[in-house]
């Protein structure tokens, strides 16, 4: 007979090692989310105790359970509607008291529990000896287990109580003595709640009087009970001289200064070695220096360091991946069709358009990875929020926008490291804003035919440009859509440091990879493949023509005809200016390859003449390829160095070049200079190009900020860069119209 | 008219004091309280961040930094 499985939930306040405990006790068997309907992340995870099946929940970090964040409405919920059979509350054994707070709340909700202190070996250098027994007692007899999670150490112990604790049948809510006058209205309230068949099912009552003496709005209580509620927290006021919430959190931090005294011996008093690191780290002069160089050595990561690698998915599957493709459908006689169209410049286009991603992806989180597990995010926090704040932004803000400039896609990702719901949306937005790699090839080929030696200032002018419209949309938006919101506190904890673990960093690189695999990368690939429609239907739509159509008839280029006239008064009221816009939308430097080919009215080069490479000199080349990306890549990384050090002026230390490849120089886009000195005035160029930098992120950031942020926000998002770029661009074309410039 | 007691900003490098009171209202005064910043917890300072805000402080053990506006919510003892 199959044994029930059961539940378990695992809570506990942020930094404290509770995904390393996790691990430890599910392993590979795990699974990474949303919580329904939030941008919170949610993992699941299995584990055999006592041969039998148990679902591990990893609950939010939080400090408390007072619903004052998303991720408390999380936790607290989970808790009580769930009903797990047991909870195990994982704290810090070195940050005894803070941990307790958030512990006495879960045994109050009168969950089953079990109080996991991890990382006891650190809390043991630094001289602490914790009385598991005494603590236990205090704690009315929960269960106290030490653990170190990243060592497996107390794994055992810890799965033998959550055993015990789940079998045991009743939930006795741990009561906590809050003193005669408390005491008296809590049980006036709870009698009044427990009259309540509906609610006391739900909730134990007195729980439910202590978080209304505190004032907690987001119980589902009557009316009446919410006013006898304040008349009970205005008594108290008038007679203790302090409101409910101050003197309840008062009296739990009180109860555990008191056990805490009981159950702990300090036998060193030392200041830690992350008080000493941060005289360093976060120094008034060297803080600054310290922080903006890790943040270039992480842009220098993202945007240089993955690129070999992209390129090799890149050339993988546009070259060897779609040939096999298109030879198997030759083979099924579906050569040269709609199908083997579909197939190669719909499917796999939009397949790797996914992949091409994965190697940029999986850098920034690495990097994000160790940036957090090592404690230094909060630090850059710390150290950036003045400049932040400035734009009604958190300090953390800093790195998704640096992000951004190398490409837009992991910058969403990386809001994920804010804590608050609002700071994560409005910084993703304004990471867009953040002119990225793929938006440079097009201000180079503009730059190249209009401006010669003048292209730098331009380029780094639209790169200002993209600064400016972050900084201007930032004050907007907090000043008239935020206007109501309260500033968001910045009440942030500084761990310890800690050396990251390259298991729970690997882990999280690949859960959040995938998690982009399946996510985005649906969006992705649905807009390919509906791009490609539009290219194939004949705008006639008579199908005989499908896919054998000029773009210009196709659906794409009469849209494109449709569009062409809004864009007029920016000065490039084409189609094939509009047409290139629309597929600018896959990846922003399709704008050039569209370009290329609507203008020149030139098949991109295929090269019709090179023999078609057999399936094993494929095999050889993909090898071949990644080898060389591989050197690539750690090129890339050793030149981090002699970039770094040419930053300061006069100093040109030579980069490396491992395999004599040499600059390349740019593509060769003479053609394509004439066709647009053709269709283009310089002012023209300037405009489109504002408009380039400005419009729709492509689709792969809109798939990411949906993922993140919500199909609704990523709408806003679009709707909002296609208003403002048209208006940037007319500004620039008018504006020079009007000052002479448009000859 | 001075207020008698000062403000956690107030404080200097290395100096130490008990929490008196904390005021505010909403989630804010709800997150300092949870954060261990209730009556008669000493609170060291730190350091201020290099650009003078936010400011570091040591309380219950574990490291807090706080944006200076509200470290002027919670009242010391004098």
């Amino acid at each position: 007979m199959a044994a029930r499985s059961y539940s378990i939930a695992l809570a506990g306040n942020p930094n404290v090692g509770k995904s390393t405990l996790f691990n430890a006790l599910t392993g590979a068997r795990q699974h990474t989310g949303n919580w329904p309907g939030k941008t919170v992340e949610k993992k699941e995870g299995r584990t055999l105790i006592d041969g039998r099946e148990v679902l591990v929940v990893d609950l939010p970090g939080t400090y408390s359970l007072a619903a004052c964040s998303i991720e408390e409405v999380i936790a607290r919920d989970f808790i009580v509607q769930e009903q797990p059979d047991a909870v195990v509350i994982v704290a810090d054994a070195a940050n005894l008291e803070r941990n307790l707070y958030l512990a006495l709340q879960i045994l109050e909700l009168g969950a089953p529990a079990v109080l996991a202190l991890n990382m006891a070996d650190t809390a043991r250098a630094r001289g602490l000896r914790i009385d598991t027994e005494a603590l236990s007692a205090a704690l009315g007899g929960a269960p106290v287990i030490e653990t170190v999670g990243s060592r497996g150490v107390g794994i055992d112990a810890l799965k033998a109580a959550i055993a015990r604790c789940a079998s045991r049948p009743s939930r006795v809510p741990f009561a906590l003595d809050y003193g005669a006058q408390l005491e008296a209205e809590i049980a006036a309230l709870a009698d009044q709640s427990a009259a309540d068949p509906a609610l006391s099912a739900r909730y134990s009552p007195r729980w439910l009087a202590l978080r209304l003496l505190e004032g907690d709005a987001s119980v589902p209580v009557s009316a009446e009970l919410r006013a006898a509620a304040s008349a009970a927290a205005e008594r108290l006021a008038a007679a203790l001289g302090d409101d409910a919430e101050l003197l309840i959190a008062d009296a739990r931090y009180a109860f555990i200064g008191r056990a805490v005294a009981r159950a702990v011996t300090h036998t060193s008093a030392d200041v830690s070695p992350s008080e000493r690191a941060d005289r360093i780290i976060t120094h008034r002069i060297w803080g600054l220096p310290i922080f903006l160089g890790l943040m270039w050595l992480v842009f220098q990561f993202t945007a240089n360091v993955s690129a070999p690698l992209l390129d090799w998915v890149d050339g993988v599957v546009t070259g060897p991946v779609a040939r096999w493709a298109a030879a198997l459908l030759g083979a099924g006689g579906l050569g040269g069709t709609w199908v083997e169209s579909l197939a190669v410049d719909g499917v796999i286009a939009g397949v790797g358009g996914v992949l091409v991603f994965v190697p940029v992806l999986m850098t920034l989180y690495l990097a994000i990875a160790v940036l957090e597990d090592s404690g230094y995010m909060a630090r850059a926090a710390f150290v950036m929020d003045r400049v932040m704040r400035a734009l009604g932004l958190h300090g953390k803000s800093f790195l998704p926008l640096l992000v951004g400039f190398g490409c837009n896609v992991p910058a969403v990702y990386a809001t994920r490291t804010l804590e608050n719901e609002r700071d994560r949306k409005l910084t993703g937005f304004l990471a867009t804003f953040m002119s990225c790699g793929a938006r440079l090839p097009v201000y180079v080929a503009f730059g190249a035919a209009f401006f010669g030696a003048q292209a730098g200032q331009l380029t780094f002018g639209l790169y200002l440009l993209g600064i400016g419209a972050a900084l201007l949309t930032g004050l907007a938006f907090s000043r008239l859509i935020y206007r109501n919101q309260p500033a968001q506190p910045f009440v942030l904890e500084l761990p310890p440091y800690r050396w990251p673990r390259p298991r729970g960093v690997a882990r999280q690189v690949w859960a959040r990879t995938r998690s982009f695999i399946y996510n985005a990368g649906t969006i992705i690939l649905a807009c390919a493949v509906v791009i490609w429609l539009l290219l194939a239907l004949p705008a006639s739509l008579d199908l005989r023509a499908f896919n054998a159509v000029e773009p210009e008839d196709s659906v794409f280029g009469t849209t494109s005809q449709l569009i062409a006239p809004a864009l007029a008064p920016a000065g490039f009221g084409d189609w094939r200016a509009a047409g290139s816009l629309i597929s600018g939308v896959i990846a922003k430097e399709v704008v050039i390859g569209t370009m290329s080919q609507v203008y020149s009215a030139e098949a991109p080069d295929d090269d019709p003449d090179a023999a078609t490479p057999t399936l094993l000199e494929d095999i050889g080349e993909i090898a071949r390829s990644l080898g060389e990306a591989i050197v690539l890549t750690a090129q890339e990384a050793i030149n981090i160095v002699p970039r770094t050090v040419n930053v300061i002026p006069g100093v040109k230390l030579p980069e490396a070049d491992l395999l004599g490849a040499g600059d390349k120089g740019a593509e060769d886009t003479t053609a394509l200079g004439t066709a647009l000195r053709g269709a283009f005035t310089p002012l023209s160029a300037v405009a489109f190009l504002v408009f380039v930098l400005l419009y729709v992120p492509c689709m792969a950031t809109v798939g990411a900020m949906r993922q993140e942020f919500g199909g609704r926000w990523a709408l806003y998002q679009i709707g909002y860069t296609l208003l403002l770029a048209w208006a940037a661009a007319v500004i620039v074309y008018q504006g020079g119209l009007l000052l002479g410039l448009g000859a | 008219m001075l207020s008698p007691h000062r403000t956690l900003d107030q404080l200097r490098p290395g100096e130490t004091a008990l929490v008196r009171c904390v005021g505010g209202s909403g989630p804010l005064r709800r997150r300092l309280l949870d954060m261990g910043l209730v009556r008669g917890a000493a609170v060291t300072m730190i350091k201020t961040a290099p650009l003078g805000d936010p400011i570091q402080y040591r309380v219950r053990g574990y490291h807090l930094a706080l944006r200076r506006a509200e470290a002027q919510l919670v009242t010391l003892e004098a």
